[in-house]
Formats: structure tokens, sequence, C-alpha cells
């Protein structure tokens, strides 16, 4: 709305939202999930990855790697699958463009953030977006820690990785690798030189059994043979491989062996397959690599004959874990066998290997960090991540690091806000309920495309090709918008109605006195009644007239010859034919959210036509939507065609559908 | 409620062709609920009267505003007419009248206003009273013939029936409706007594209503 020389309206503003979906909240670092997915559904790859990076200074990484809890979440596992938000993260990253750096006013502090895992290139960007200095020490040669060394190319290949930490370190970091701090230079020198340290190092150490025979040569360690891996070096495994162990660095382990030629590789684990904590995912590509699972066995001693192993000898374990949870393995030691081998892997757990550094440990090696300031026993130094608490996922390493450099943020600044709207907590939305289940139609995930196993399994090549721009716009209009929803703004509202008659899901409700309320469980987002609502009270997360006017401003401000503009749904990312030489595309959720006074102001800013592109009917994301902009594209017409200008609205017919769900 | 429509734009642009500053005001109470009048049916029209003026001529501007009620002098007295020559107003004809009557420049319709009317559905309406100051609902089963019965007749049904359709052809027939209505709640026999003609000068000679004339008037 323009000027309104009525001031009643001033400070009038939407409520504001209360709820978190479960999406949000399952991710330890609260990323906006269903405000990346509309930019994403619109086309908007920049836009989503400015959403994402305010959170997560990883997002090509995580878009691969991350285990994502947010999925669980989904409100849409109990309609059909959940949406693929990991993929479409990383569709993000391939599409969009990263922002350029710009960093807060330089500050004096010097930072010493010493490991450049998840952690640490968290806890750097954050602090150099601040204006603080930042050295990052690293012992390796490159940056990027475990998700460099750790994780094998086929899974995070290098120039992802790259992505994300040549963006980081735009932000003016200064780089020293091949210096291990507590060895080649002492954490005293480090403070003098920095206001404050990070530890931020990981667990670096492979834990091997003490078992007999577990210092031949052919036993390996986990990280030191990934890390040869993921440097190109060729290690000689022979034939068949044991790997021991059944978390998801096994099967990292295991893969990467059958990459390096081994022909048979086995997986021995202690745990049954159901208590394994390797993920499903992991288990059943290994699987399918033709890498053979062997559970409940306990490795008993390694057999070497005449320097080489054989074999890895092992007994039944019966049980893991007793009647409190607790580790307490038992076995039957009548049932036993051997799993011959040219080579064992132990990948049997980390350890942190920091005793060089002179901070206070806990009896297994951790650094000592207070839960809430991150500080160390030594004053100026704090620690987080692994190292701190022991092996995690990537994104709590990452929500980690977003920890420490916001206590350090209060602890030199004195500025507690940063630190407080981190840990901001919100109640889920839950469930779909069944009234609104009934309504929504049953949408698979969109399939990635991937390489084929027996391809795969003789190279390092990233498995997972990624999302095309259109699979990830189709798989991103599958979410369901949650608390993006209907909003009002009580001091305009004129209890008209109107959003109670065009809710296809009843989210609308009136209270005695006629106010108007939204159930933010029902909403689904699809904005029917802010485009019906008269008085203009209604809005929705992430979407307002006023941005749409901005958005055919920005398209049309270069001037053409003879423009079209098309403003297309997003249920059909294809558009269909428009004839004419400049064709312009701003791309919508839905219709419904050009409003009138956005398609006829388009005419005013350049544009010599508008075409409205609705979708395919079978795609529709929100079905009920289109007899409204049936309606409101025939008024279009009409008020066009009252101004004697009918030929600047095409309508045109509805575009091809791509089957992304062939695969 | 009072129902309104939208003009038809070319007699809008006629109404305001001579002025150069135009501010459109929209009101939040009936003409919002109507559809007619709310903050989105004023900015759909400025920006209508803004492309026609950019296509069509003559260079005239045009700005949007809203206030509560148009018929209430508390809301009234907020509006900034600063540099405007003339208003359009988006609200029924006792807002265009009431802000006629505080402003000192021409106001003018945008909206046609139709009648009192109850809500059917989304943009739909049906006519229920015409503001006759003369209510003769409870005898009429709730069914208005001055508003419903194209004729306004007191005595119907006339002859123009048939099958219970009035002859114009776009509404059922008031009386027949009356008659099955009250045959429905059991007063059948209460049909016949009606046909009185209706004081009409009610509403012809009641130009105002102050409820406390004694005490020397609301004010």
């Amino acid at each position: 709305m323009c000027a309104l020389p009525a001031s009643q309206y001033f400070d009038a503003g939407p409520e504001p939202q209360r709820l978190f979906p479960p999406c949000r909240s399952k991710c330890p670092i609260h990323i906006d999930v269903p405000g990346y997915l509309m930019m994403i559904a619109e086309g908007r790859y920049t836009d989503a990855l400015q959403i994402i990076l305010d959170r997560n200074p990883l997002p090509s990484v995580c878009g691969r790697i991350c285990l994502r809890p947010c999925e669980d979440g989904c409100r849409r596992c109990n309609v059909d699958d959940p949406v693929a938000i990991a993929s479409l993260k990383r569709a993000a990253a391939d599409f969009g463009a990263y922002p350029n750096a710009r960093p807060d006013r330089p500050r004096p502090e010097r930072i010493a953030v010493i490991g450049s895992g998840p952690t640490g290139l968290t806890v750097a960007s954050d602090l150099a977006q601040r204006g603080f200095q930042v050295t990052i020490y690293e012992a390796k040669d490159r940056l990027g820690g475990m998700l460099r060394y750790g994780i094998p190319n086929y899974r995070l290949p290098d120039y992802a990785l790259d992505k994300d930490i040549d963006h980081i370190l735009a932000l003016g970091i200064d780089v020293v690798t091949g210096v291990r701090i507590g060895t080649d230079v002492t954490l005293d020198t480090l403070l003098a030189e920095h206001t404050a340290v990070v530890v931020t190092v990981g667990l670096q150490g492979s834990r091997a059994l003490p078992i007999p025979g577990a210092d031949s040569e052919q036993v390996l360690s986990a990280l030191p043979f990934l890390e040869a891996a993921a440097c190109g070096e060729k290690i000689a495994l022979g034939k068949n491989v044991v790997v021991v162990g059944g978390g998801n660095v096994a099967m990292d382990v295991a893969r990467t062996a059958r990459r390096m030629g081994a022909e048979h590789v086995d997986v021995v684990c202690l745990e049954s397959e159901d208590e394994m904590p390797a993920s499903d995912d992991e288990v059943q590509e290994a699987r399918q690599e033709g890498v053979t699972l062997h559970c409940s066995w306990g490795p008993v001693e390694v057999a070497a004959a005449e320097a080489n192993v054989c074999g890895l000898d092992v007994k039944r374990c019966v049980s893991v874990f007793d009647v409190d949870k607790r580790f307490s393995p038992k076995f039957d030691e009548d049932e036993v066998r051997r799993f011959g081998a040219d080579t064992v892997i132990f990948a049997t757990g980390q350890f942190a290997d920091v005793k060089d550094l002179g901070v206070e440990l806990t009896p297994r090696g951790g650094v000592i960090a207070h839960p809430e300031s991150c500080a160390t026993s030594v004053p100026r130094v704090y620690a987080a991540g692994d190292v701190v608490t022991g092996p995690s996922r990537v994104v709590d390493a990452i929500a980690a690091g977003h920890r420490v450099a916001m206590c350090i943020v209060r602890d030199l600044t004195n500025d507690a806000h940063p630190l407080a709207a981190l840990i901001e907590e919100s109640n889920a939305l839950g469930e779909v309920p069944q009234s609104m289940k009934s309504k929504l139609e049953t949408r698979r995930r969109v399939q990635m495309e991937k390489l084929e196993f027996y391809e795969a399994v003789n190279t390092f090549d990233e498995i997972e090709v990624g999302y095309t721009e259109y699979e990830a716009a189709r798989e991103a209009q599958r979410c369901l918008g949650c608390t993006t929803g209907a909003r009002l703004t009580r001091e305009k509202c004129a209890s008209c109605l109107t959003c109670l008659r065009v809710c296809p899901h009843n989210a609308p409700g009136v209270k005695v006195g006629g106010f108007l309320y939204f159930d933010a469980e029902t909403c689904h987002a699809c904005g029917a009644c802010v485009s019906q609502c008269p008085a203009q009270a209604i809005s929705l997360e992430g979407h307002s007239d006023a941005e749409m006017m901005q958005r055919v401003e920005r398209i049309l401000y270069e001037p053409g010859f003879d423009t079209t503009l098309v403003f297309a749904c997003g249920c059909t990312p294809n558009l269909p034919a428009i004839p004419g030489d400049d064709v312009r595309k701003i791309t919508v959720t839905c219709l419904l959210r050009v409003a009138e006074a956005t398609a006829l102001k388009a005419l005013q800013s350049g544009a010599s036509r508008i075409a409205l592109a609705g979708c395919v009917e079978a795609n529709c994301r929100y079905p009920h939507a289109r007899s409204l902009v049936a309606q409101r594209t025939a008024k279009i017409a009409a008020t066009l065609h009252q101004l004697d200008m009918d030929k600047a609205l095409i309508v045109p017919r509805e575009s091809q559908e791509e089957d992304v769900h062939l695969r | 409620m009072i129902v309104m429509r939208l003009k038809p734009i070319a007699e809008i642009r006629e109404m305001v062709s001579r002025h150069r500053r135009v501010l459109l005001v929209g009101c939040n109470t009936c003409a919002a609920v109507s559809l007619a009048g709310g903050e989105t049916e004023v900015e759909t029209l400025v920006q209508t009267l803004r492309l026609a003026s950019a296509q069509f001529g003559p260079a005239t501007e045009f700005s949007g505003g809203m206030l509560q009620r148009q018929c209430e002098p508390e809301f009234v007295e907020k509006l900034d007419l600063e540099g405007f020559d003339a208003v359009l107003s988006l609200g029924c004809g006792a807002g265009v009248a009431f802000l006629s009557e505080n402003e000192g420049i021409p106001i003018y319709p945008a909206l046609d206003t139709l009648f009192i009317g109850a809500a059917k559905g989304l943009g739909s309406w049906q006519a229920e009273c015409s503001a006759c100051g003369k209510c003769v609902l409870g005898e009429t089963a709730g069914i208005c013939p001055t508003t419903r019965c194209a004729k306004g007749i007191m005595n119907g049904p006339c002859g123009g029936v048939k099958d219970g359709r009035c002859e114009l052809g776009d509404r059922d027939c008031a009386w027949v409706q009356i008659y099955d209505r009250l045959e429905a709640q059991g007063r059948g026999d209460q049909f016949d007594g009606l046909g009185d003609t209706k004081d009409n000068s009610v509403n012809s000679m009641t130009c105002e209503w102050d409820m406390n004339p004694q005490a020397g008037g609301s004010k």
C-alpha cells in the first residue's frame, strides 16, 4: 500500500510467529528450512543460499553429507516421504551465487583458531564476519579437517568443500598450515600474539583394539587409511580386507577399500544390525557396492602368518549393552570363526590427541571446557567440537562452533545478544492433522540421479550427481511451508470472513467478538486467504505484495523493446511457449501471489504485456487455488478490457511436465 | 451490511478527468467486507488509474489511503488532503456524502452503493433491506417485500408470477416465498392480513436521527 494519510495503521504489523517448523526445530543450528525451500521452489537459488548461509557456513558440505535430522522432523513423513532437504541445500550451493564477503568494521582483537574442521571453520567465519582478526592454524597441508581427510571423495569431493572454504576465507582470514600447536608452536606463544585461542582440533587419533596381533604390519587404522585415500595414495591391501567397526567411519573405510581394489570386503562389528550406529543409507550403499556385513562378532585376535595377516579370529557377541544401556559386551566363547584377510582395518573409534596442548583434559583425553562459557582451564583459551564432546555429527560441530564464537563475542565485547539469539528455543509444530492429511495429495520424493554401483565402486568420483534445477524445483514444491503460513495483523482485520471462506483446511477461525485467528497446524501456507483479503490484514512469511513489486521493478530495470513479463507458477518450472524476443520471467510459488495491482504495475514499469502462466493440473501444489487463480486472471482481463488493452495480457496454455519420478 | 461494487473504470476516469492529484480513500468497514473498498481494492484501483493515465492521459497522479470508517467524524478528522485536489471515495454513499460535508475539495464516488445485504458466500451477497424506516419483516416471515419484490408492492403476488418466479426472470417471487415461509412456520393464516399500505413518508421524511433531542442533542 502506498502512503497512508490515515495514520491509524502506522504501527500495525503481523503477530510474531512463536512456533518453529519441526525441520528447523530439529536442526541443531535452526536453519530456516521452509524459507529456503520456498526460494528454491521459485528458482531463486542465490536467495536460498543466503538464507542457509545466515546459519550454516558450509552449505555445499552439509548439502552432501549432513545426517539430516531435519528430514526426520519433516511433517511430510506421515503423508508420504520427507522432503529431500539436504539435497536441496546442495542445489542451493550448486546453482546459487555465494554472496560477496562483507565483514563488519574491523576490530583490534586477534583470534587464533586451532584446527579447520567444521567447528573451526564456523568459529573463524562467525568471528571474521564480526570484524575480528582471525588466523586458522592447521596441522595438515590443507584446510577442512575430517571433511577433507576423513570423508571420502565419493561422498564429499574436494571441489565441494573448497567452495565453502573459499567463501569463508574471503572474509579476510589468515591461514597457517603445517603447524601443530603444542609441538611446533606452544600454546603460550599463541596466547602472546592473540586475544583468544579456540581449540577445535576434533578427534585425530584412531583407537585400535588391544588384541593380539593388532600391531601386525597389515593392520591399519581408519583415519590414516582414509587420509591416504583422500590424498590419492595407493595402498596395497590385497584381495581380502576385513574392516572392524559398525559406524559410518567403518562403512567409509569398507567402501574406500573396495575402490582401492579389494575384492572381498567384510565388515565385522560387535553390534547387531539394529544396534549398529552406522546410518541406514550408508549400510545399504555399502552392501550395494559389494561389502559384506557380519554383525554380532567380537574380535579375538589378528591371525598372522610370517609377518603377514591371514585373518581375523572372532567370537559370537551375545549382547553389547547391559540393562542400564552401558557398554558391557557378553560373548559366547564356543562360537568362533575366522575371516580370512590380507589386511585388517580398525574403525573402532577415535580419540582426542591433545596432551601436548597444556590444557586440562578428561580421563579419556578430551579437553575440559565449561558447557556454557566454552572456557578451558587456561584463561583466554576456549574449546569446542568433538575434542570436547566426543564424536558428533557435522551439523553438531557447526552448532558448537557458533556457540563458542558467540561466547567469545560476549566475553570480548560485552554483547550477549548474539549468544542469546543462538539458543532461542521455539516449540515445534505438531504432526499434520488428519483433517489436513486427507486433503493433501501424496507426491513421492524426486529421486536423485546417482552413479550406478558397479561404476561407482571403481572410482572416487562423487556418487550423487545432484538435482537438476528442474528436479530441485519440483522437490522443493513438496514442502508444506509449515509455520510460514497466514499471520494476522489484528488492527487491519475487517472481520469480513473471506479467509474463512477460501481456506480449504479450515485454518482460520473466529473468536467471540468477531476476531479472526489462524491455526498454524492446519495452515498449508498456500496464500489463498492473503490473496483475497480486502484489508491486507494477512501476511505470509517470506512473501509480500511490496516484495513482489520490487521483484517486478528489478526484472524490468533494464529497458527492453516489446517486453513480455511472465508470471510463472513454480509448480511447472518449464515455461510454456511465449512469443517475442524479450521474454522475462518471475517464478512464484502460486499465481495467487501475484496481486492484481502487481500485474497492473508491471505494465507501467516497462512491460508491454504480461503473461500469467499457470501450472499443469496434475502438478498443482495447491489444487484448490486453481479456481481462485482463474477468477483473478479473469478480473485482470476484465480490467484491461475496460482500458481497451486486451492485448496486454497473455494466458498461455499449460506447459508440458517432465516426469522426474521415472528413475 | 451495506453492499457496494466498483463503477466502470471509464465512468471513474471521466469524473476525475479535470483533476491532477487525486487521493483514493478506502473504507475498512462495509466497503472492505464488500470486497469493493478495502486496502487491496484501493491499491488495485490506484494501479489501474495510473496505468490508464500513463497510456491515454491526462497526466493525473493517483495515491491511495484508508479510513477505518468514512462515516465517523473522529476517523474522518485523520484524513490529510494536503496537496490533493480531489478524492475518490471507495466507501458507500454515506461515506462520500460525509467526506464532502467535512472536506473542502470535491469527493467522487468510485463505488455504487447497492443495498443492505447478507453474504451468501465468497464475493456474493443478497439484498435484504432497503432502509424504508417502517419494518414489516415480522409479518412477512423475514422476507422484505420492499427489497425483494421487483415492484416493492405490499399486496403481492402480482399477476407476473409464474411457477413461483418473478416475471423479470432473475429472482423468485418474494410474495410466494413469504406465503411459503408463513405456511412452514404454521402461521399461513396471517397471510390474508397482509397488504396494508405502508407509510413511505417515514423514509423520505427522516433526514436525521438523534436519540437524545431533549437534552440538546447527542453531540
